[in-house]
């Protein structure tokens, strides 16, 4: 069973201090939708919200076609699973699978059965009897997984269920929790402050700030064209430069960057372009060059390092300071004048951000 | 080498405190007991054999296990409330419930005379309420003494308890509800295992508290109410039945570790951590 989850102009405060804003959200049925952000950006007070354990001030939360909204805890028939696993210390293993087999008043023997048919699926049928104490922290939240899938819910949340793991338990942990939400088809809400980790499990992405959604959508679209300067910075677009159009001719635009270069763009590529706009680059998206006769922002390069595939460098410009990667033969020197030339394949046109 | 011992070095002044002060005058008390030239337990016989004595300790049992079960109800109900309340009140409460240890013994077991007696408070406001025209006689009552120890047991109980309740994770409380569990379900099922091993300390505590108090019982029961450590007194100031009163000591002694080991037993089954 799978129902989508919708979430409806949610407001939620904590005593007077507003965490959440007027926020919406739907998921698909069988869809993975991560809430992607740094901390105190919402995205555990949107889970605690869904799962009950808070009351929001303001909103609804409907799962399939039931209101959720005003519904305790225990009756939202919701898997979860914590960052501290939450396992009962004083249960096996077993006994931790079957807990929410019991209170749907599952006979012992049956219950018995699917918890160890789940704790097989999860790897950990040789473990049924330990208690949680016993057990490695990849394996606790193997069990937490299990635990929370059992009860076949129509919605499975995560709360950063991997952050306590080491980078290549992470890893395969993350592929493990994908494989069994696809076989399932379970609704699922993953909340995680780790960008690669949301991008490679999940359908579409909400990346928050402030109690807001700042850009909902399919992690390629996020990383290729961000919406707004935020998600651009979140998605590694580090060099925002401020843009003005000085010139359209068709679909042709000529903008000038502070210090007065002007470079062309392609509304056939960029989309309409408005007169006052951010040109956004990852540091990959800057060429370094030392050609004085090329069209670029005139730069004085600081700090050099060493990438490995590029060298990167610390640029001073009229428009701020720049990060670019440079080709690695020949290195430039330090304190060289060098134009910086935006590789229009890796740039994006932003609306000016309007603090 | 000096590792080694270094332990022990640090361990040994409590260490011979406790071998000086306590095992040495509590085995020469047992073995005082087993020098009778009329056999090795004529003693022991002798204190089964008189229906006053077995009186006394079935008391003594019954006074120390209501006192016992009463403080961990009361004292589970109290803890609660108070390790679910908010930074602030909480330490108001924990202050308010410790307040009652910062007086002696004798002081609160004499506050239970002034609130039981003829002329106490209980009985004037009884009569002024028009509940009774007559007085109850409550003090030197079993009643009266199991109300005083429970008053003045359930501070321990309810200290012991906050801290166990506290330590219980927040999200293993929601992972319960998550799954199903309904509060009272999540209160039975994960709440109340994991506060066993704290129950049992606490039992512990106010059971050999109880079981071996002497001045609540002497004061609040009087020589009607005799328990065990009234009867020791009386066996050997009284009468100075020095074996009499070592009998009553080990006989004390075997009761209150039985219970003990008992009682671990029975947290054992119901929470495996639990040691």
């Amino acid at each position: 069973m799978t129902l989508p989850l919708t979430i409806e102009n949610l407001t939620a405060h904590y005593g007077t201090t507003r965490v959440l804003e007027d926020l919406s959200l739907s998921v698909g049925a069988g869809e993975l939708v991560s809430l992607l952000g740094a901390s105190g950006c919402g995205k555990t007070t949107t889970l605690r919200l869904v799962a009950g354990f808070l009351e929001p001030t303001a909103g609804t939360i409907r799962l399939g076609g039931k209101d959720l909204t005003k519904l305790p805890a225990y009756k939202r028939d919701i898997g979860l699973v914590f960052q501290n696993y939450a396992l009962f210390p004083h249960l096996s293993v077993l006994d931790n699978v079957a807990f929410g087999l019991k209170q749907r008043g599952v006979a012992a023997a049956e219950r018995e059965k699917r918890a160890r048919q789940m704790l097989d699926r999860v790897g950990l049928a040789q473990l049924a009897e330990r208690l949680p104490g016993a057990l490695s922290g990849g394996q606790k939240q193997r069990v937490a997984l299990a635990r929370a899938l059992v009860i076949e819910p129509p919605l499975l949340m995560f709360d950063e269920p991997l952050s306590n793991l080491d980078a290549k338990l992470r890893v395969d942990m993350r592929v493990e929790i994908r494989q069994l939400q696809r076989a399932n088809g379970t609704t699922s809400v993953y909340v995680t402050h780790d960008q690669e980790e949301a991008f490679s499990i999940s359908d579409r992405v909400a990346i928050m700030n402030a109690g807001r959604i700042m850009q909902f959508d399919t992690p390629e679209v996020l990383y290729q064209r961000p919406a707004n300067a935020f998600v651009a910075r979140f998605v590694g677009f580090e060099n925002l430069i401020p843009m003005r159009v000085s010139r359209r001719t068709g679909a042709e635009v000529t903008a000038e960057a502070p210090g007065g270069v002007a470079l062309q763009f392609s509304q056939d590529k960029f989309g309409p372009i408005p007169d006052d706009f951010v040109l956004a680059t990852r540091p990959d998206g800057l060429a370094v060059t030392s050609d004085p006769n090329v069209e670029g922002l005139p730069a004085t390069l600081g700090l050099r390092t060493y990438l490995g595939r590029a060298y990167q460098y610390q640029c001073e410009t009229e428009a701020g300071a720049l990060i670019a990667n440079g080709q690695l033969s020949p290195p430039l020197d330090i304190g060289a004048g060098a134009k910086l030339v935006p590789v229009p394949d890796q740039c994006c046109v932003l609306k000016p951000e309007h603090p | 080498m000096k590792k080694r011992y270094a332990g022990w070095i640090l361990a040994s002044p409590a260490t011979i405190a406790i071998g000086l002060f306590l095992i040495l005058p509590v085995a020469a008390t047992i073995a005082s007991t087993f020098g009778d030239e009329k056999g090795l337990l004529a003693p022991y016989y002798a204190f089964f054999n008189s229906g006053f004595r077995r009186g006394v300790l079935w008391r003594t049992l019954e006074i120390s296990l209501a006192t016992t079960a009463i403080s961990l109800v009361v004292g589970f109900l109290t803890a609660y409330v108070v390790a679910k309340s908010p930074g602030r009140l909480k330490s108001i409460l924990i202050i308010a419930a410790v307040f009652p240890l910062l007086t002696g013994v004798v002081v609160r077991s004499f506050a239970f005379l002034i609130l039981l007696g003829k002329n106490g408070i209980l009985n004037n406001f009884l009569v002024g309420v028009g509940i009774t025209d007559q007085p109850f006689s409550m003090l030197y009552t079993q009643g009266a003494v199991i109300a005083a120890m429970v008053y003045l047991f359930v501070p321990l109980m309810i200290l012991t308890l906050v801290g166990v309740l506290e330590n219980i994770p927040e999200d293993v409380v929601q992972a319960s509800a998550s799954l199903g569990a309904s509060p009272a379900a999540t209160f039975r099922q994960v709440i109340f295992p994991l506060a066993v091993p704290g129950l049992i300390v606490g039992a512990v505590l106010v059971f050999t508290g109880s079981f071996t108090s002497y001045a609540t019982p002497q004061l609040v029961g009087g020589e009607r109410q005799m328990v065990m450590g009234t009867l020791m007194y009386q066996r050997a100031m009284v009468s100075f039945d020095w074996v009499g009163a070592s009998t009553i000591a080990a006989i004390m002694v075997v009761i209150t570790i039985s219970v003990v080991l008992a009682m671990s037993r029975i947290a054992r089954r119901l929470n495996p951590m639990a040691t």
